[in-house]
């Protein structure tokens, strides 16, 4: 089975400070489900950054998709790029867009014709319950709103691999776990999911679910071997 | 690139598009302005130099300096005679003595000149080809032999210093109007950095969703045209009122050395022209600005 992700080796630093990530080797595989988690400061959103494309790892090799992410060159970058959706932390919508016009966004930009995105959108709209919502700038929503349009903005392309840091962080518990059905539904469609989150609960959601813990930078289980995690999985029931 | 300014309106969204709200524009139409006005005054010069210097590099003026009037006269006619059989010669013109006279007015005052004051006879002609040294002292020597005291004088020697003073300043024109392209190049580059740090958050998002420089670029060029358009509306409705306004104070100048001074037809081609020019330079520069910054992030 052609992986989506290879880490080998792979170390991050920020200029010339101390490594962030450390001896990162692990595979995700196509239509798996991941958890990722550690505390505060483990480099879980450095992490995430590397599996949608914003950094460039010092030392060590990734491949995505089959390909070499380190020797990529940078041209090719944005056809890699539409191929993740990434749920920033900070949400990151755009201020002047309208909540329609911030989910829209990523089909704009892969060059979607403006009738055959329309419906897409409002599907979505109307899945996270804003449709009433659609016109309204994100500094009018509320935090949960504005989490909601970042997760749909994220999920409107059918992303190959799914990223999202904390993404059900401003939702209610209701809310949260819709959030995480639709992470569901995709994953089973065959998107490779990766959700950074401190919320032990949500573990319990997703059937078959892997876990990847970092600790200071480095996976707790160093062999990377994710098809075994380290400790068992709690399966919904 | 001109298809890059027609862009759909959700992607004109992306980054807000503030019209005449900023300096851009009026930096440029400043710009324009001054561009317009320093390529109007080249072509001016060059139009006159080149008029000029092709009117008066042929022309040589035959003086006879001769205080018998009647010895004069005769001698005149006999120059005139000889120049006309000379091959390459032409538009021979014995000038009448009272234009001379006329000539001399302002210098000696109204008057003063009367029949007794000789004044040399002047004959004009002009040779098919710029007369060189050895060509003056050949004619010389031929006209000698019908009137013996006389002066060869080429309007081109006399006049060169000038038109070559209308050279330089074509040149001078031409160093600052690439100048004046540069410091406005400076100017959108400037503007674009400012306006990209500004949106980078956008950009980044654009970016992280696979979004192309190209992509990112073309907003930017878009808003810079726009911004370049209204600026080099109005600069170039200041320069032309400047311009016709110069042109009516320029008809009102007695003939003489600004006589050639004229505004020509393709001057206002290249007037059109060069906002357009610096609306492609100021979407060029846009473009070669965002797709350098971004080529410094991932």
């Amino acid at each position: 089975m052609q992986s989506v992700v290879e880490f080998d080796n792979v170390g991050l630093r920020y200029g010339t400070g101390a490594e962030t990530l450390t001896d990162l080797s692990f595979t995700l595989y196509p239509g798996s489900f991941y958890f990722l988690t550690g505390a505060s400061g483990a480099g879980k959103t450095s992490l995430l950054k590397l599996l949608y494309l914003a950094h460039r790892p010092s030392r060590g090799a990734i491949r995505m998709f089959g390909h070499d992410a380190i020797t990529l060159p940078r041209e090719r970058l944005p056809g890699f790029r539409r191929r993740i959706g990434v749920v920033f932390q900070d949400f990151r919508l755009v201020q002047h867009l309208s909540a329609f016009d911030n989910i829209a966004l990523p089909l704009r930009i892969a060059g979607i014709q403006e009738k055959d995105l329309q419906g897409p959108v409002t599907e979505m709209l109307a899945w996270i319950g804003l449709t009433e919502r659609a016109d309204a700038r994100p500094a009018t929503l509320s935090g949960g709103e504005q989490q909601r349009v970042a997760i749909a903005r994220a999920v409107i392309g059918r992303p190959e691999l799914l990223v999202a840091d904390e993404p059900t962080g401003n939702v209610d518990p209701d809310m949260a776990r819709r959030l995480l059905q639709l992470f569901a539904a995709l994953n089973r469609l065959g998107t490779t999911v990766v959700v950074a989150t401190h919320d032990i609960h949500l573990l319990q959601e997703i059937e078959n679910a892997q876990m990847m813990r970092l600790d200071k930078g480095r996976l707790s289980d160093p062999t990377g071997q994710l098809k075994h995690p380290p400790r068992p999985l709690v399966l919904k029931n | 690139m001109l298809l890059d300014f027609a862009l759909p309106a959700h992607d004109r969204k992306l980054i807000p598009e503030g019209r005449l709200s900023g300096p851009m524009p009026w930096v440029i139409a400043i710009m324009l302005f001054l561009t317009l006005l320093v390529a109007a005054a080249g072509v001016t010069l060059a139009d006159a130099a080149r008029k000029g210097g092709a009117d008066l590099a042929s022309k040589v003026t035959v003086q006879i300096i001769e205080p018998d009037p009647v010895a004069r006269a005769a001698q005149k006619a006999a120059v005139a005679r000889s120049l006309r059989s000379v091959p390459g010669v032409s538009g021979v013109n014995p000038v009448p003595e009272g234009e001379v006279r006329n000539l001399l007015e302002p210098w000696l005052g109204s008057g003063i000149i009367d029949a007794d004051i000789p004044v040399p006879a002047l004959v004009d002609f002009r040779i098919d080809r710029v007369p060189n040294g050895q060509m003056l002292r050949a004619m010389q020597r031929r006209l000698e032999s019908v009137a013996p005291n006389i002066r060869l004088d080429s309007h081109s020697s006399w006049m060169a210093p000038f038109f070559d003073l209308m050279s330089a300043l074509v040149w001078l024109a031409v160093g600052v109007l690439l100048m004046l392209l540069v410091a406005t190049s400076a100017v959108v580059i400037l503007a674009v950095r400012s306006t990209l740090n500004t949106h980078r958050g956008t950009i980044e998002i654009m970016q992280m969703m696979g979004g192309t420089d190209l992509q990112a670029a073309r907003l930017f060029q878009r808003r810079v045209a726009l911004d370049a358009l209204l600026g080099g509306v109005v600069g170039f409705a200041a320069a032309t009122a400047v311009i016709l306004a110069l042109g009516g104070r320029f008809a009102a100048v007695e003939p003489g050395l600004l006589a050639g001074a004229t505004f020509p037809w393709y001057g206002w081609v290249l007037l059109a022209i060069i906002p357009l020019a610096v609306m492609g330079l100021a979407m060029l520069m846009a473009r070669w600005t965002v797709v350098s910054a971004l080529k410094k992030m991932l």
